[in-house]
């Protein structure tokens, strides 16, 4: 079987699934999803010489992921192209409107209130913080343990030593409740 | 009782806090290297740090990946007519093979005339629409750090028009297909990146001219790295370190 072959029924085999997950994992549309997965694609053509062993999906799946990690990262790199406008520009000049929203010393409380709970996050020992952050960016129990390169149990346990950390510098009116996945 | 969307909002805060003080999400090739376990511990615990900044890479690397492929007669399965309308998309987007080139001397200048710049898109354009006068571009070519000599030190852009037209010359680096680029501000602390280009495939005229507005780059020092892409593998090939004057 010759390499253009066998590229040709891997891709057969995967593409759909592999735009799926694009979608899926990355909220991405369609049509991005796709150019995403050509482009892994492409990049597995040109690995497949230098690749040499029996788990192909394996290898594609640290490709498909790069992929994806430089896409978002690079996002995040160029978006520093921001139009300039001159301040004395005078369609720029205008009066803002009054902010709706709570008044001024309702926002001041809820920045203090904020600023002790960032404190707080940040002052817990390095591994129950990065735990305890990603839960509460939604991670599951599960992708966090496999981010980390441990146990779910591990975990677990890392979160409950983390609750009582905060719960212990915070007191009850601040106390994290408590939640399931 | 606070509740758990405050505390979701108070890391959200967290995070735009992190990233001001920890600089950019780690490179792909770093962040591969710590999901192996490769990485001593102290780095690792850097890369971790600075992923949890940005929770929505760190879904790239956990987001529940397809078990297995489709079989032929699977719904999943691409039939091979739809295959074919593909392949020639593909085809477009593949690095194409130049067998038997030469890496050796290189004609610099008519390379360059032949080159197509890598430009700063938005900015450039912002330019082009702005100005009356010709857009004035002063060339220059970076030599790799390590093989300067003089003390190595960084080497000042002297452009003296509204753009610097930077040169990364290929011959005498590792042959990789594709390439990326990246500007990272080595003044800042940490360093930041500002700058990076998708995948490019090496030219055949083994150089990428950069076109750079002048005020996109403030005084201070930077680096134009060049990465070898390949595959899932991504290798930091030459770094050009470059000092901006004060105007």
């Amino acid at each position: 079987m010759t390499k253009d072959d066998r590229f040709q029924h891997f891709y057969q085999k995967y593409y759909r699934r592999i735009v799926r997950f694009y979608v899926r994992a990355f909220h991405l549309s369609e049509e991005d999803a796709e150019e995403l997965a050509q482009d892994a694609f492409v990049r597995f053509y040109g690995a497949m010489d230098e690749y040499r062993g029996d788990a192909e999906w394996a290898f594609f799946e640290t490709i498909a992921r790069n992929v994806a990690y430089n896409r978002i990262r690079s996002q995040k790199t160029a978006k520093r192209s921001g139009k300039m406008v001159d301040i004395d520009d005078p369609g720029f000049a205008h009066e803002p409107a009054a902010p709706e929203g709570p008044d001024y010393a309702q926002r001041e409380q809820d920045e203090i209130r904020s600023k002790r709970l960032r404190e707080a996050i940040a002052g817990l020992p390095a591994g129950k913080r990065e735990c305890m952050r990603l839960w509460l960016s939604e991670y599951k129990f599960d992708e966090i343990a496999r981010f980390m390169g441990i146990t779910v149990d591990a975990v677990k346990s890392r979160l409950r030593d983390a609750r009582k950390l905060l719960h212990a510098r915070l007191g009850d009116a601040d106390a994290l409740p408590e939640d399931e996945e | 009782m606070t509740t758990k969307s405050e505390w979701q909002e108070a890391n959200r805060a967290l995070e735009a806090e992190d990233r001001q003080r920890l600089g950019e999400p780690p490179a792909a090739e770093e962040v591969l290297a710590y999901m192996r376990g490769e990485l001593p511990a102290h780095e690792a615990a850097r890369v971790c740090e600075r992923l949890v900044a940005y929770p929505e890479l760190v879904r790239t690397l956990t987001a529940e990946f397809p078990a297995e492929g489709a079989e032929p007669g699977d719904p999943d399965y691409m039939p091979d007519d739809e295959f074919a309308k593909h392949w020639a998309s593909l085809q477009r987007r593949m690095p194409r093979k130049e067998p038997g080139r030469v890496l050796q001397f290189w004609p610099a200048i008519s390379a360059i005339a032949a080159a197509l710049a890598i430009v700063f898109g938005a900015l450039y354009w912002q330019a082009r629409t702005e100005r009356a006068v010709p857009l004035v571009a002063d060339l220059q070519i970076l030599t790799p750090d390590g093989r300067r000599g003089g003390g190595d030190e960084a080497v000042p852009l002297t452009a003296q028009g509204d753009f610097y037209y930077l040169v990364v010359s290929l011959p005498g680096t590792p042959v990789f297909d594709t390439h990326r680029l990246e500007i990272v501000d080595a003044s800042a602390n940490p360093p930041r990146s500002i700058w990076s280009t998708s995948v490019l495939p090496r030219p055949s005229s083994e150089i990428f001219p950069i076109l750079v507005p002048r005020t996109f780059l403030k005084p201070g020092k930077y680096q134009v790295v060049l990465y070898g892409v390949s595959g899932a593998r991504e290798e930091r090939i030459d770094t050009y370190t470059v000092r901006v004057r004060g105007r």
